[in-house]
């Protein structure tokens, strides 16, 4: 069988769990695209047409669908929205070329909250004005957070939008989000929260259940700015989580600390008619009976998991029948193995993942700028060689 | 094993605490309380390579350490002249890459094994490794990353290094995410490694010795 389906519906078949012509596949190339076409980090953030056009041009390398993570600036805003945006643009990157630190830094702690009081008092909003992020924030004019409120938006999705109608291809997302416990950590340090976890359990809870709610709802809301219900891929939120996994943290804290409010996140948006896209970084596999629930209650092809170190195979053989799994394709194969590797990776993964629907073959987090294109377009070429249903 | 390694074992900070106090009320030596300290430090490092604890444990075992470090330094002090550190090493994450949470983790861990850091920070170039280098004499000097692009960067400050007649006098050792997956051999370095603990305990092993 030829490819008869439209990108969006094989994505669809895949989280519904039902086989689609193919395995539908999009490596994560948001820092690739603008890399080869020239454009600094500061010149795709702020020139969305023109990083929209890189992934125009370069489509043979973007897959079934893209996120444009990177840009959606809603930290520019009048009113911070996304912690994503808050903690993980580390604006000393941004003038250079090609772009130092190249993925911006979630790691890089911030020690932004003092302490929890004035959060549990005031709600998280309180959080996320703090002018130890970032001066230069504060130094905007009125004019710039006018334009980063409300013309922004508009620019980015309009630019985003024309990529969709000329390739045919889908949104990864229309807003993004971030797991609390994982936003605590880059707004307390990892250090801090140590500390925390141990000393003040309940505090961290109650803290998870606010950021947790504050970052859904404005994700839900941004979505709906994307396009949601009218733009393929507009209603689906990515909620991130980075250090709040094994090795960093025990199953144990995970089960205790990040579960819970990321089930809750997920209950909020899709009870709403929005899919969710959890992003989890680290290795899950011990977690994976856990994570086996996360759609429970729900109904299905409204959640889907991706994997960075987790093991797919036993991924697929814990959650299969629930919820469909995304991954993982190494970043450092991507930049340092040869085509044939990311060729064998593949296969492997398509045999050990995809019998039976419900898996989309992705990249391990985000692909690196310096990966080599070859790699990207031998990903891409295995899904249709590898994985005919 | 003392009172001090069985609270640290367990990550219990109030109890490592208290087990110093009332050892040093009863006369013991400070510094045998430091060895116990480390003994109890040990347990939690091979729970951590047995993958019973994560790296947030390890964190805590050491975060306990120190504080008990800063109660007993003065005391050692006045007891025997001066505290003791052994070994010197340099460490930073290479130019380019601002990621610090896995140097970060080593250097606190290097300080409890009684090694004297020196943290050069972030996005460090391969001239301030080779002016700290020259500035220090340590044996080791320890580089970080996280990012693909670093790699090159790692092999690049090495290059240097041998340029200006370094590389024979410290040993290198590179550590971050990146490098447990990279093929060791495009590593130009002693020893390359993504665990923690065992960085610490290569880094240990050169400088020959713990006070």
């Amino acid at each position: 069988m030829g490819e008869v389906m439209t990108p969006y519906e094989r994505v669809e078949a895949a989280w519904n769990l039902q086989e689609a012509d193919r395995v539908p596949v999009a490596p994560m190339v948001i820092y690739l695209l603008p890399y080869r076409a020239g454009l600094s980090v500061k010149e795709a953030i702020e020139n969305p047409e023109r990083l929209a056009q890189a992934a125009i041009d370069q489509s043979e390398l973007v897959g079934d669908f893209i996120h444009p993570a990177l840009t959606l600036l809603d930290h520019q805003a009048v009113l911070p929205n996304s912690t994503w945006d808050q903690i993980s643009i580390d604006w000393r990157i941004w003038e250079h070329f090609p772009p130092r630190g190249n993925i911006p830094s979630s790691y890089f702690d911030k020690d932004l909250i003092g302490d929890y009081a004035d959060i549990l008092e005031r709600g998280f909003a309180s959080g996320l004005f703090s002018k130890r992020l970032s001066k230069a924030i504060f130094e905007r004019s009125v004019d710039q957070w006018l334009y980063y409120g409300f013309d922004y938006p508009r620019d980015f999705w309009r630019a985003w939008h024309r990529f969709v109608r000329e390739t045919g291809k889908m949104l990864q997302m229309g807003a993004r989000a971030l797991i609390p416990f994982d936003a605590l950590i880059s707004y307390r340090t990892f250090e801090g929260m140590v500390e925390d976890v141990i000393d003040r359990p309940e505090l961290v809870k109650e803290a998870c259940r606010l950021l947790g709610e504050y970052e859904i709802v404005g994700a839900m809301r941004r979505c709906m700015v994307a396009g949601a219900g009218e733009i393929p891929g507009a209603d689906r939120i990515f909620l991130g989580n980075g250090l709040g996994a094994p090795p960093y943290v025990s199953p144990a804290i995970f089960d205790e600390f990040v579960y819970p409010y990321l089930k809750m996140q997920v209950d909020m948006a899709v009870t709403r008619g929005f899919k969710v896209h959890v992003h989890l970084d680290g290795d899950l596999t011990a977690a994976l009976e856990t994570l086996s629930h996360i759609a429970d209650g729900l109904p299905q092809g409204h959640v889907m998991l991706d994997f960075e170190k987790t093991n797919m195979r036993r991924a697929k053989e814990v959650l299969g029948d629930k919820v469909c799994i995304y991954g993982n394709v190494p970043a450092v194969l991507m930049v340092y193995g040869t085509a044939k590797e990311v060729d064998d990776y593949c296969r492997k993964l398509i045999q050990d993942c995809a019998k039976g629907g419900g898996f989309i073959l992705g990249s391990e987090c985000e692909v690196p700028w310096d990966a080599r294109p070859e790699n990207v377009r031998a990903m891409i070429a295995a899904a249709s060689l590898y994985g005919r249903y | 094993m003392g009172q001090l390694a069985d609270a640290l074992a367990v990550l219990n900070k109030g109890a490592a605490l208290a087990a110093v106090q009332t050892a040093l009320d009863a006369g013991v030596d400070p510094l045998d309380l430091v060895d116990d300290g480390r003994l109890g430090m040990e347990i939690v490092g091979a729970q951590f390579d047995r993958g019973e604890v994560f790296l947030m444990e390890l964190m805590r075992a050491a975060q306990i350490f120190q504080s008990v470090v800063q109660v007993l330094n003065p005391r050692i002090v006045a007891t025997h002249g001066a505290t003791r550190t052994h070994g010197l090493v340099v460490l930073g994450t290479v130019a380019g890459d601002i990621h610090d949470l896995g140097k970060n983790i080593v250097k606190i861990l290097l300080e409890c094994r009684g090694v004297r850091v020196i943290d050069l920070g972030v996005d460090v170039s391969a001239d301030r490794f080779v002016e700290a280098i020259r500035e220090h004499q340590p044996q080791v000097v320890g580089m970080s990353a996280l990012l693909t692009a670093s790699v090159s960067e790692m092999n690049k400050n090495v290059e240097v290094f041998n340029a200006a007649g370094l590389r024979d006098g410290v040993k290198v050792i590179v550590g971050g995410g990146i490098v447990g997956e990279i093929d060791r051999r495009r590593l130009k370095a002693d020893l390359a490694t993504a665990d923690a603990n065992a960085g610490v305990r290569a880094i240990v092993g050169w400088i020959g010795r713990e006070d």
